[in-house]
């Protein structure tokens, strides 16, 4: 079996394993209005004919717009297994969950403003009294030491090692092979720190009512996401680390050994899924106790704020809500950063032509 | 170290921030060198306008009992406000104290709550 032959039945893989994982999360997601039982539609307290009324229309369309992916990923997904270009498979479940997860954000959204005209009246008023923490959250209380030194470890290990292995290597191995993978996975390393900062500084006020399960259930919350930054920063490290093996390695054992590292590679990421459903069944409970409420909005809609980015210095927040809709403000410092990064790596992808 | 903001209160929502973080000064929760939040995130993290924070961030500055580093964030300079006369320190006593007595309580009953609510504000002091 050739080189290409090899990557083409693990992007199949990839394929296949995508499409399994994703049965949990449509079945989270179809039974996700329900979740606090039948006098609730996500967080929109509603009266018990909600269901039998207005609520069964508004259920049917969140559920129907829950098939938006599949109607973007079927006609790509033939036109690739048609063309035989299946390398670009990889790059298809990679939209594809960027899809998933912003649709399913914009959905939510919707279905619970259009059930706020069904909502229990009394409930749909926002809270009076608001908490908010002012206890200074820093990265190194979330962060464990021995498992950044190990990081740093073995990122400076395999950059040492691939430098050696330039200096040494036939002339046919350019420095854009030779460190194209690995300054690729430094930058997704630098972009999940600054997600996990991200992540530890979040901060938003809190109802006065019910204030400890909500802050039980916020960090729990952050605990959660952190944890699964780390793992992904684990694995991103360990691909780095894997790079100057492979290279190393003779073109005999090279297939041999590629494939050991994806099947383990495979067996690691569905032991991690398993995990993240049992932990995000645990946060859904944590959840539950404490009782959804709307916060006040003290800045109401601001007419300038168009969709979908905005620049608004005054209002520093990172989505402002607007006469149509919400919109990125690029005067936050995440935004701007965020922004940053994205321009970064589209542009080292082009500088390292990243797949060909 | 939380922070109240009551939409019910007619303290403006800039008052209520200043009120609260002089409160956690005065009951030890914020001590000298803490660092507060710098004003724009502080501003994003609650939901509010800039000038919002920044207003109450002035007012703290200007009573001596936090110092703002441009860029950085604030930290509490001093447990103690910035010296005052005592007319101007009785003023909002005496206000307080005839909304009281308006109320038509006794002074018995004043003494107490006066008592309780300057426990609550030196609790965890020196």
């Amino acid at each position: 079996m050739s080189l290409s032959q090899t990557f083409i039945q693990q992007s199949l893989i990839f394929y296949v394993l995508f499409w399994i994982i994703r049965v949990n999360g449509c079945v989270r997601r179809w039974r996700q209005p329900l979740l606090r039982g039948p006098e609730w539609f996500f967080s929109v307290h509603v009266h018990p004919d909600f269901y039998s009324s207005a609520g069964k229309k508004l259920l049917q369309h969140y559920r129907m717009r829950m098939f938006i992916p599949f109607a973007v990923e079927i006609p790509l997904a033939i036109a690739i297994f048609l063309s035989g270009r299946f390398s670009l498979l990889i790059w298809l479940i990679l939209g594809l969950t960027a899809l998933i997860h912003a649709n399913h954000l914009v959905s939510v959204d919707l279905a619970e403003r259009q059930a706020r005209r069904f909502g229990v009246a009394e409930d749909g008023q926002p809270v009076a009294s608001l908490m908010f923490s002012l206890t200074p959250r820093r990265l190194r209380d979330y962060t464990n030491q021995k498992l950044e030194i190990a990081l740093a470890l073995s990122t400076v290990i395999a950059i040492a090692w691939l430098v050696r292995y330039y200096l040494d290597a036939p002339e046919h191995y350019t420095w854009r092979f030779v460190f194209g993978r690995p300054a690729f996975l430094l930058y997704i390393q630098a972009g999940l720190l600054f997600l996990k900062r991200g992540i530890v500084g979040w901060r938003t006020p809190i109802p006065q009512e019910h204030a400890d399960e909500h802050f039980r259930a916020r960090e729990e919350a952050r605990k959660f996401y952190v944890k699964m930054i780390e793992w992904q920063r684990i694995s991103t490290a360990a691909a780095l680390l894997f790079w100057p093996v492979l290279l190393r390695t003779s073109p005999a054992q090279w297939r041999r050994l590629f494939n050991m590292w994806f099947l383990l590679w495979i067996g690691i990421s569905i032991a991690l899924t398993i995990w993240i459903e049992l932990e995000r069944k645990r946060l859904r409970d944590l959840d539950r106790r404490a009782r959804p409420a709307k916060l006040p909005d003290f800045l109401g809609e601001s007419g300038n704020s168009r969709w979908p980015v905005c620049y608004e210095p005054s209002a520093p927040m990172l989505v402002l809500k607007g006469t149509h809709g919400y919109s990125l403000n690029l005067a936050n410092t995440l935004a701007q950063i965020g922004a940053a990064y994205v321009a970064g790596l589209i542009t080292l992808i082009a500088l390292l032509r990243i797949g060909h | 170290m939380l922070l109240t903001i009551d939409t019910r209160d007619p303290r403006p929502i800039y008052q209520q921030v200043a009120d609260g973080i002089k409160g956690l000064i005065a009951r030890g929760v914020l001590k000298e060198g803490a660092a507060l939040p710098p004003v724009r995130q502080l501003a994003a993290d609650l939901g509010v306008n800039l000038n919002t924070i920044a207003t109450a961030y002035r007012e703290l500055q200007k009573d001596g009992l936090i110092m703002v580093k441009h860029g950085s964030g604030a930290v509490v300079a001093s447990s103690t406000a910035a010296e005052r006369t005592q007319a101007e320190l009785l003023r909002p006593l005496r206000t307080a104290l005839t909304e009281l007595v308006l109320a038509g309580l006794s002074p018995n009953k004043i003494m107490r709550i006066v008592v309780q609510e300057l426990r609550t504000v030196t609790k965890g002091s020196k």
